[in-house]
């Protein structure tokens, strides 16, 4: 395990130095359009070949990667914080608290959340640098997606208040906020945990799929999302091997990062 | 018993209720909806694009509209669908049994599957095992829905099946964690300690510790797979109710997208309750 | 018997040698998609491309336009006479036609027809259309077999009018599910498909007298997806796809499937800038969009052939202006496309008081030339368009910033709000006729999408419009309106208020085993002649 940790630290230092460094190692930019080399295949001069627009590839992965992977872990660490404190906060009091919480959880789920997101679209101005309409995008997703894992830290701390740990840490005299910080979070270590971690690529996904309503990226800006959607066309129309490089990126860069955090998952 | 078992279809009707308020007005309060795309059609006079506006304006005041359609959703009207020009109740009726069969087998599938490999890899300990789970559950969760239903348009693979693919990495993830942990507790390790098999120990010492937050994401997963499969039904053409959402929420169908969202509703608040009713029997009878 | 064999043989090699006509086999059911379902089936209310589609397979009209010579022919009417300056059209019926159902056709089924396409209250576009030519329309059935239709005010285009005309039974119990066309709506099953069967009671026979349709009957699937569609057509599952997307064109081609470009279509995409004066927009962006050297910059940067070549996979033309080339009657022949001359567009914008400032555009107010372009989401070739225009106009040092939104949105902005500074659309021209764009190019209209409902013209060349849309509308003379409608083109070209990209080719895919198929470039481009196509086995 150790050497699967070193090895998945060094790919994700190079993914980070890649992303960082697009200027230098992809000097013709995400936007430049190489309208003489459609789609074309990899060669020396755009090592990942282009896109439908002449595009280099490379360097659209680069900087598509860099924004993806800064916006959607901020956004899934919002996500799971709200899903740590309102579930949390629901299985410790338990009764009506528990109750109306759940109640709430539940309707936030079934609402069509599709047409606050327009909603939101309308009232943004048209002229959105896409940076900040990527950023919006992203903080919006973390603040409507944490429901579904709020209903199983609520059941996880229903279950924690019932062991006997947490009967002793109460008879001690802890109780409140000290009482979750302390006893409980530690103990939710792991389901926390593995929603951050399938929080991260729902995000990059959806963030993508927003793109219909205009939020997300909008032209010439990239995302790993955007990148990973144009697979759609590529699948059935053609299907070329370097085309599914950035959905090979994200897949390793996720599991890298759930290598490297697995011993944090869960402690005896 | 029978007292839970009201109070939960109490919650449910009470959920239904207020989400297709609330999803009614989102509806409403989006732009675009008293627009429609007939009003770009230049053969259209003034007077009728005032009257395709009209009728458009006639659900404007929300709270009149929900609580007239409340009154005919007693009597088993769920009005008429505007894109569509049918009946909404006849529209669910057609649509709906397809969209449970794929809903039924997505969970189900992604259960054994995310399980199973939750299972495997914690049981033999083996890396490989782990490297294998980590490795196809990140793969489908970072695969877009649309990409994996022409994938198994392609292949000619049942498009029912792609939900679970995108369901199960959340259950393994969860499950696969909660193994670790379970099998680190106290009596675990006793109980492995005197000898008890491998499998003794799971179905015996471990389960029933982690059947509570197992439940909880039981309800959830059918959320999800839900969700995973309405995309999944417009792409692949299959006749659910994931085709009626799409054209609903292309053409600002309010009476259909309320009809919607009460069944959507329905299903997943009822996955919820269930799960939460077999948990607290679960607790008392562990208490 | 000696003699006799080889006269046989002699017959049979002559035979062979003629030339062969396509043995049309009876039977067969022909598959197809539409889009979505159909919202109505009601022949005089469709409004969208699926009912459009059952419309033409069921409807039987007046007279229908043929899709290649572009000319009427006779159709349910065996011929028509334009009287009295073209305020009277004098039809003759065939005799002795059905309907689907077996209820008799005559002259008052027209008439019965006619007083429902002019019912206000029933907004039929079919009906409007009429009602933009003519506010009054009476009928008097002379006979079962002759009727006059009076208009108040000359109407010009009739043959596109009533091609669109589906005649409906006054007394059939079946209301407008009672047809004349060639095929009837057999079964719907919502969301999945139609399925229409042959009309026996049609009216039109072959040459060889033989009952039309030849096919048992149509099937349209419901699919929304066109990388699906052109699945299901690789693998036969379904014969024809009506419009095939340049995508998916170039693959089924490279693949060796049957595909065919029928040639430059009707419909254009173009982009327009806001000129509402209540657009809640900054006074100096609605100063840029209101000057004609401004809007004639941003032509000239726009490199159309590149649009052409990549958007559309050179399967569009670069546009002209107003009209097609396509619409061979009405197309303006002396207009010639404008210049792609990024360094004309600086020189013009100069003129107009904008300067260059390190490498960004900046107004004589010191503002930089920043604007949106708004338009529908999920269409590809539109959404790349749009990033093409994004780089060839940075080059002139304009920011453009590319917004999709869904088209509910879209339609939201440009009709209601106004708050948009420009936008990228497509219009589709189902009509040859200039009369159909009245409701786009007189000022006060809802759909003159720059600046619409103005209480006066605002410009003069918008008021030479309306007078010359006016003159158009009450000439029943083709050639006099000829010339009023190159005039409309003319200035259109100059002023652009629409800025016009390309005229999009109509891609078609037909698969070996139908016969008799002639793809044109107006809808519906492969089955326009449903009646006369048939199987192979």
């Amino acid at each position: 395990m150790k050497l699967a940790r070193i090895i998945a630290g060094t790919i994700l230092l190079l993914a980070a130095a890649g992303a960082l460094g697009a200027r230098y190692l992809a000097p013709a930019g995400y936007e430049q359009q190489f309208r003489e080399s459609l789609d074309a295949p990899p060669s020396a001069q755009h090592l990942l070949g282009t896109d439908d627009l002449g595009r280099d590839r490379l360097a659209r992965l680069l900087f598509g990667t860099r924004i993806s992977l800064l916006l959607a872990p901020l956004a899934a660490a919002i996500a799971t914080a709200l899903a740590a404190f309102i579930g949390g906060i629901a299985g410790y009091f338990g009764g009506w608290v528990e109750r109306c919480t759940l109640l709430i959880v539940d309707l936030f789920l079934a609402i069509p959340w599709l047409f606050l997101l327009i909603t939101v679209r309308a009232v943004l101005p048209l002229n959105l640098s896409p940076e900040s309409s990527v950023a919006i995008t992203f903080l919006l997703l973390g603040f409507l997606g944490w429901a579904a894992s709020a209903r199983v830290v609520c059941a996880g701390t229903r279950d924690l208040m019932q062991s006997e740990f947490a009967w002793l840490a109460r008879a001690a005299g802890f109780s409140g906020f000290k009482f979750l910080r302390v006893h409980l979070l530690p103990n939710l270590r792991g389901t926390l945990l593995a929603q951050f971690w399938i929080s991260v690529p729902v995000f990059i996904i959806a963030e993508a799929n927003l793109g219909a309503m205009g939020l997300g990226v909008s032209e010439p800006l990239p995302s790993l999302g955007s990148l990973v959607g144009e697979l759609q066309n590529a699948v059935v129309l053609h299907p070329h091997p370097w085309q599914f490089v950035p959905l090979i990126v994200l897949v390793v860069v996720i599991s890298c990062f759930q290598t490297l955090m697995n011993k944090f998952e869960v402690r005896a | 018993m029978w007292k839970k078992v009201f109070l939960a279809l109490f919650r449910i009707a009470a959920i239904m209720l207020l989400a297709g308020f609330l999803g009614g007005t989102l509806i409403r309060v989006a732009p675009g909806f008293a627009f429609d795309e007939r009003q770009l059609n230049s053969s259209l006079s003034a007077q009728s694009i005032q009257a395709i506006r009209q009728a458009r304006l006639a659900d404007a005041d929300i709270l009149h509209y929900y609580v007239r359609y409340l009154g005919a959703f007693t009597h088993g009207d769920m009005g008429m669908s505007q894109t569509l020009n049918q009946p909404v109740r006849d529209l669910l009726r057609d649509r709906l049994p397809a969209t449970l069969r794929n809903l039924a087998w997505a969970v189900g599938l992604a259960w054994v599957l995310g399980l199973a490999l939750a299972a495997a890899s914690q049981l033999t300990g083996s890396r490989v095992m782990t490297f294998i789970g980590e490795g196809l559950s990140g793969t489908f969760i970072s695969t877009p829905a649309a990409v994996l239903a022409l994938v198994f348009l392609l292949l000619r693979f049942p498009p029912q099946f792609a939900p679970a693919l995108l369901v199960f990495p959340k259950i393994y993830r969860y499950c696969h964690n909660l193994l670790r942990q379970s099998y680190a507790l106290p009596h675990v390790l006793t109980a492995r300690a005197r000898g008890a098999s491998g499998l003794r120990v799971l179905i015996w010492h471990v389960l029933p510790t982690m059947l509570p937050q197992v439940l909880a994401l039981f309800g959830v997963s059918v959320s999800l797979a839900l969700t995973a499969l309405l995309p999944i039904e417009v792409i692949c053409d299959v006749a659910g109710i994931g085709q009626l959402a799409w054209q609903a929420a292309e053409g600002r169908d309010l009476t259909l997208l309320v009809g919607l969202t009460l069944v959507v509703t329905l299903l997943s608040v009822s996955a919820n309750t269930f799960s939460d009713l077999a948990r607290e029997t679960l607790l008392r009878g562990k208490a | 018997m000696k003699r006799i064999l080889p006269v046989w043989a002699a017959c049979l090699v002559a035979a062979s040698l003629l030339p062969q006509t396509h043995p049309a086999q009876s039977g067969g059911e022909l598959r197809l998609c539409i889009f979505s379902e159909p919202v109505t089936f009601h022949p005089l209310l469709a409004d969208e491309i699926s009912s459009e589609t059952v419309r033409y397979l069921t409807a039987g009209v007046l007279l229908r336009v043929d899709r290649v010579t572009q000319k009427p022919e006779p159709g349910l009417a065996s011929s028509w006479k334009v009287l009295d300056g073209g305020k009277r059209i004098h039809f003759s019926l065939r005799s002795g036609l059905r309907f689907s159902d077996g209820t008799p056709f005559s002259a008052s089924d027209v008439a019965y027809t006619v007083q429902q396409l002019m019912d206000p209250a029933l907004h039929s576009p079919t009906g409007d259309a009429f009602r933009s030519s003519s506010a009054q329309v009476l009928t008097r059935v002379v006979s079962p077999t002759e009727i006059d239709l009076m208009f108040s005010a000359p109407v010009a285009g009739l043959a596109d009018l009533f091609d669109t005309v589906a005649i409906l039974s006054a007394q059939s119990p079946q209301k407008e599910m009672a047809v004349l066309g060639p095929f009837y709506v057999a079964e719907h099953k919502a969301g999945a498909y139609i399925l229409l069967k042959r009309n026996p009671y049609y009216w039109k026979k072959d040459q060889a007298g033989r009952q039309l349709p030849y096919l048992d009957s149509v099937r349209l699937d419901i699919q929304a997806n066109d990388e699906i569609q052109a699945l299901r057509y690789s693998r036969g599952e379904i014969h024809m796809i009506n419009k095939v997307a340049p995508g998916v064109y170039d693959k089924l081609a490279g693949d060796g499937v049957a595909v065919q470009d029928a040639g430059v279509t009707t419909d254009t995409e173009q982009i327009w800038f806001n000129q509402s004066p209540t657009a809640p927009i900054p006074d100096y962006k609605r100063a840029w969009f209101a000057s004609a050297n401004f809007r004639r910059a941003v032509s000239e940067a726009i490199n159309r052939a590149d649009v052409a070549r990549i958007a559309f996979h050179q399967h569009a033309s670069p546009a002209i202006g107003v009209v097609s080339p396509a619409n061979r009657f009405w197309f303006n022949s002396k207009l010639k496309p404008h210049p792609y001359d990024p360094a004309s567009a600086l020189h013009r914008l100069q003129e107009a008081g904008f300067r260059m400032d390190n490498g960004v555009l900046r107004d004589n107010g010191g503002h930089e030339v920043e604007f949106s372009i708004i338009g529908k989401a999920g269409d590809e070739a539109r959404q790349q368009t749009a990033a093409l225009i994004q780089q060839d106009l940075k080059k002139i040092g304009m920011k453009v910033n590319i917004v999709p939104l869904d088209m509910h949105a879209v339609i939201e902005r440009i009709t209601g709000t106004f708050n948009y500074e420009a936008c990228i659309l497509g219009l589709t021209n189902a009509t040859l006729d200039p009369n159909t764009q009245m409701n786009i190019w007189l000022s006060s209209a809802e759909m003159h999408q720059w600046n619409p409902q103005q209480k006066s013209p605002a410009t003069s060349w918008e008021a030479e419009i309306d007078h010359l849309m006016r003159a158009l509308a009450s000439s029943a003379d083709d050639h006099k309106r000829k010339q009023y409608w190159d005039r409309v083109q003319e200035i259109a070209w100059e002023q652009e208020p629409f800025i016009y990209l390309v005229n999009k080719h109509a891609l078609v895919a037909i698969a070996p085993t139908v016969k008799n198929a002639q793809p044109s470039a107006l809808f519906p481009q492969t089955f326009w002649n449903v009646e006369q196509l048939s199987l192979t086995h």
